[in-house]
C-alpha cells in the first residue's frame, strides 16, 4: 500500500510536469500547424543553461532563473524566425523535418558546451521527504506538481482571457480571417513560440530537480508526445487530463511492471501507449476529429 | 527532357533507362570506374564509399516510403538494427548461411516495418510520426534487453560474410558486395516508381483520399510501402553488421534515424538520385569535418572546449537540414536536374 501511494503521488507530479511540457506543444501546433520534434532537446537545453548560470557562473537562483526565462524567450523567438517563418505554407512534412534539424543542432551545441553529459543542479526545494499516510515521497515531486498545475492554470486563463490568448486562438481557427482582422499572425507565431520555449524551460528546470541532467531528460520530452497524443494534438484540457494518466502509467507499470518484465519498461510505458491510443482513438481523448475534403 | 535531335520511334526506346550513345558512355565509364575504384583507393577512404554504400541501401527504402509513398518514418535506424540483429543471430546461434541470413534479415525488418506500419491506416502526418519514433524505442527497448537472444548492451559478434565457401573478409571484397547490392537497390526503386504499385504510392503522397477515390487500395499501398521500405532497411543492416563484425544497440540511436529522414531531403524526396547524393554529401560532410576541420580547428584555436569535436558533427549537420529545407526544399536532386537541362541546351538559355 505504501508503494502504491508513493507511486501515486510521483506518478502525478511527473504527469503535471509532462502536461506543462506538452502544453508547449500543444500551444504551437494550435497556432500554426507546426510538429514541434526539439521539443526534449529543448528541455534539456534549459536544463543545462540553467545549470551553466547557477553551477558554473556561480549566480544564485533568483538571478540564474530569469536569465534562463529571458533565454528561453530569445530562442523561442530565433526559431520562429530563422527557421519556421521561410518555411510558412510549405507541405507538414518540411515543418516536421525542420525541427529535426533544430533537434540535431541543439544537441550538438549540448555537446559542444557540456561535454560531461551528467550534472545536478543545486536544490531549490527542501530536501526532506514528506509523510503521506504510509508513504515517504520526496517533496521535489510536490513541488514541481504543483508548480506546473499553477502555471497550467495561469496559461489556460491567459488563452481565455488576454488579448493576445484570444488572438491566438482565433489564429489556430482561421488564420486567413484573423489576418483580415488585422491580427499580425506571424507575431502571433512567434508569441507561440516563446511560451513553448519558456514552458520547456520550467519543465526543464523542475525535472532536473528531480533526475539530475542527463540525455534521459531528452526523452522525457519525447514521452509528452504521448500525452498530447492521449490527450488531443490541439486540447488543453487533453494535456492536462492526459499527463497525469501517461505519469501513472509510467510509474504504476514501471513499478509493477518491472518484477515481470525486462529493466527499463518504465521507459517504453509511454511510447506503447502511444501506439495503442494511434489504434483505438487516434485524435485522442479530447482532440478534434479533422474531417478532410479533396 | 531529351537532348536535342533524340527521338523516340518506339514505346520501348521511350521508356528505356539508357536512351542514347552518351548514356551508355557515361554508364560503361562509371562502371569502370567503380568496377576499379579499390585499386586506386584503400584504408579509410574504400571504408567510406562502403559506409557511403550501406548508406544509400538503407536511404533508398526510406526514399519509397518517405519520397514517393509519403509516410514520414522517424524510425528507421530501428528498422535498421531489425535486420542487423536478425542476421547477426541467424548467422552465429543458428548458422545459416550468409545469404540466406541477408534475406532473412530483410524480410524479418519488413515484416517489423509492416506490424508498425498499421497506424498509417488511420493517421498520417505527424501523428505517423510519433507512431514510428515509438517503433524504434520500443524495438531498441526489447534489443537492448533481451540479452539471451541479442546479447544485451555488450551486442554480438557477427562472423564474416561468405558466399559460396568464398569468406569476404576484407574492405577489398567487401566494396564489391555493397556496390553490387547498392546496384540493385536503385534499380529496383527506378524502375519500382514507373510501375503501378510506385504510381499508387506516388498518389497517395499527393493526395490519400483522392488517391482512394481513384480505387487505390490504401490498405494494400501504405503497408506495402513499408515493407518495401523497412526491407532494404534490413538489408542494409545485414550488411553493415557482416561488414563491422559486430553488432551492438549504439549504433541505431533515435539521432540515426533522423539522420536518414535529413539525407533524404537533402538529397531530393521520391527522387531516385536523391538518396545517392543525400548518402555521397552526409558521409562527406561527416568524414571532412572529422578528419579536416575539426583538427584544423583545434590546431588554431588551442582553447576551444574538449566537447568541440564530437559537437561540430551534429551541429553542422542540423544547420544543413534547416538550410536546404529553407533554401532548396527539393534537395540537391532538383540542382542536378537543372544542372542536366542547361548542359544540353547550351549554348541556349532555355
Amino acid at each position: 500500500m505504501a508503494q502504491f501511494t508513493q507511486f501515486l503521488f510521483t506518478g502525478l507530479s511527473i504527469g503535471l510536469v509532462y502536461a506543462l511540457i506538452a502544453l508547449g506543444f500543444v500551444v504551437v501546433w494550435k497556432s500554426s500547424d507546426v510538429a514541434n520534434l526539439c521539443l526534449g532537446e529543448l528541455v534539456l537545453l534549459s536544463a543545462w543553461f540553467t545549470y551553466g548560470m547557477v553551477e558554473q557562473a556561480h549566480l544564485p537562483y533568483y538571478v540564474g532563473l530569469p536569465i534562463t526565462l529571458v533565454f528561453a524567450i530569445g530562442l523561442g523567438w530565433l526559431i520562429e524566425r530563422l527557421a519556421l517563418r521561410p518555411l510558412i505554407a510549405q507541405p507538414i512534412l518540411s515543418l516536421i523535418c525542420v525541427t529535426l534539424g533544430l533537434a540535431y543542432l541543439f544537441r550538438g551545441i549540448m555537446y559542444f558546451i557540456w561535454p560531461f553529459s551528467v550534472a545536478a543542479l543545486p536544490r531549490l526545494f527542501p530536501t526532506t521527504p514528506i509523510h503521506i499516510g504510509p508513504a515517504v515521497v520526496s517533496q521535489e515531486y510536490l513541488w514541481a506538481g504543483g508548480i506546473s498545475l499553477v502555471l497550467f492554470a495561469g496559461l489556460t486563463l491567459f488563452y481565455r482571457y488576454h488579448k493576445m490568448g484570444i488572438a491566438m486562438r482565433a489564429t489556430s481557427d482561421d488564420q486567413l480571417a484573423v489576418q483580415a482582422c488585422g491580427v499580425p499572425v506571424t507575431s502571433i507565431f512567434s508569441a507561440s513560440w516563446m511560451i513553448a520555449c519558456v514552458v520547456a524551460a520550467i519543465g526543464g528546470v523542475l525535472l532536473a530537480q528531480i533526475g539530475g541532467i542527463s540525455w534521459g531528460l531528452a526523452e522525457s520530452g519525447l514521452k509528452s508526445f504521448s500525452v498530447v497524443i492521449l490527450g488531443g494534438l490541439d486540447s488543453f484540457l487533453g494535456a492536462i487530463v492526459a499527463g497525469p494518466i501517461i505519469g501513472l502509467c509510467e510509474n504504476l507499470g514501471g513499478g509493477y511492471l518491472s518484477a515481470i518484465a525486462w529493466a527499463g519498461i518504465k521507459d517504453v510505458v509511454p511510447f506503447i501507449i502511444i501506439l495503442i491510443v494511434l489504434f483505438i482513438k487516434p485524435y485522442g481523448l479530447f482532440g478534434e476529429v479533422r474531417i478532410e475534403r479533396i | 527532357m531529351l537532348p536535342c535531335g533524340v527521338h523516340n520511334y518506339s514505346y520501348a526506346k521511350d521508356m528505356a533507362i539508357l536512351r542514347t550513345k552518351t548514356h551508355w558512355a557515361l554508364f560503361l565509364l562509371l562502371l569502370a570506374l567503380g568496377g576499379t575504384l579499390p585499386l586506386y583507393c584503400s584504408g579509410t577512404w574504400l571504408a567510406v564509399v562502403i559506409l557511403i554504400g550501406i548508406t544509400i541501401i538503407a536511404a533508398v527504402g526510406l526514399n519509397i516510403l518517405t519520397g514517393y509513398c509519403g509516410q514520414l518514418s522517424i524510425g528507421h535506424a530501428g528498422f535498421i538494427a531489425v535486420g542487423a540483429y536478425t542476421s547477426a543471430v541467424l548467422t552465429t546461434t543458428y548458422h545459416f548461411p550468409f545469404l540466406a541470413g541477408l534475406i532473412c534479415a530483410g524480410l524479418m525488418a519488413g515484416f517489423i516495418g509492416f506490424i508498425f506500419g498499421f497506424p498509417s491506416l488511420r493517421v498520417k502526418g505527424f501523428y505517423l510520426a510519433i507512431a514510428t519514433i515509438a517503433a524504434q524505442f520500443i524495438i531498441l527497448w526489447v534489443i537492448s534487453h533481451w540479452d539471451k537472444v541479442t546479447g544485451g548492451q555488450l551486442g554480438l559478434t557477427v562472423p564474416f560474410a561468405s558466399i559460396a565457401g568464398f569468406q569476404i573478409r576484407d574492405d577489398f571484397h567487401m566494396y564489391y558486395l555493397v556496390m553490387f547490392v547498392a546496384a540493385l537497390a536503385i534499380f529496383f526503386s527506378m524502375n519500382l516508381a514507373r510501375t503501378r504499385v510506385g504510381r499508387a504510392f506516388v498518389a497517395i503522397r499527393d493526395n490519400d483520399l483522392a488517391a482512394e477515390v481513384m480505387g487505390v487500395n490504401l490498405w494494400i499501398y501504405k503497408l506495402l510501402a513499408f515493407f518495401i521500405g523497412c526491407f532494404w532497411a534490413g538489408i542494409a543492416g545485414s550488411l553493415s553488421a557482416h561488414w563491422m563484425g559486430s553488432v551492438s544497440p549504439e549504433g541505431y540511436s533515435f539521432m540515426e534515424s533522423i539522420l536518414y529522414v535529413g539525407l533524404i531531403i537533402i538529397g531530393g524526396l521520391g527522387t531516385t538520385v536523391g538518396p545517392i547524393f543525400g548518402a555521397i554529401f552526409i558521409r562527406l560532410l561527416d568524414q571532412l569535418t572529422g578528419i579536416y576541420l575539426s583538427p584544423a580547428l583545434t590546431a588554431a584555436f588551442p582553447n576551444l572546449p574538449s566537447g568541440f569535436t564530437t559537437g561540430i558533427g551534429p551541429m553542422l549537420f542540423g544547420i544543413v537540414i534547416v538550410l536546404f529545407l529553407v533554401l532548396e526544399p527539393r534537395g540537391l536532386a532538383h540542382r542536378w536536374t537543372l544542372f542536366k537541362f542547361s548542359y544540353r541546351l547550351w549554348p541556349f538559355p532555355y
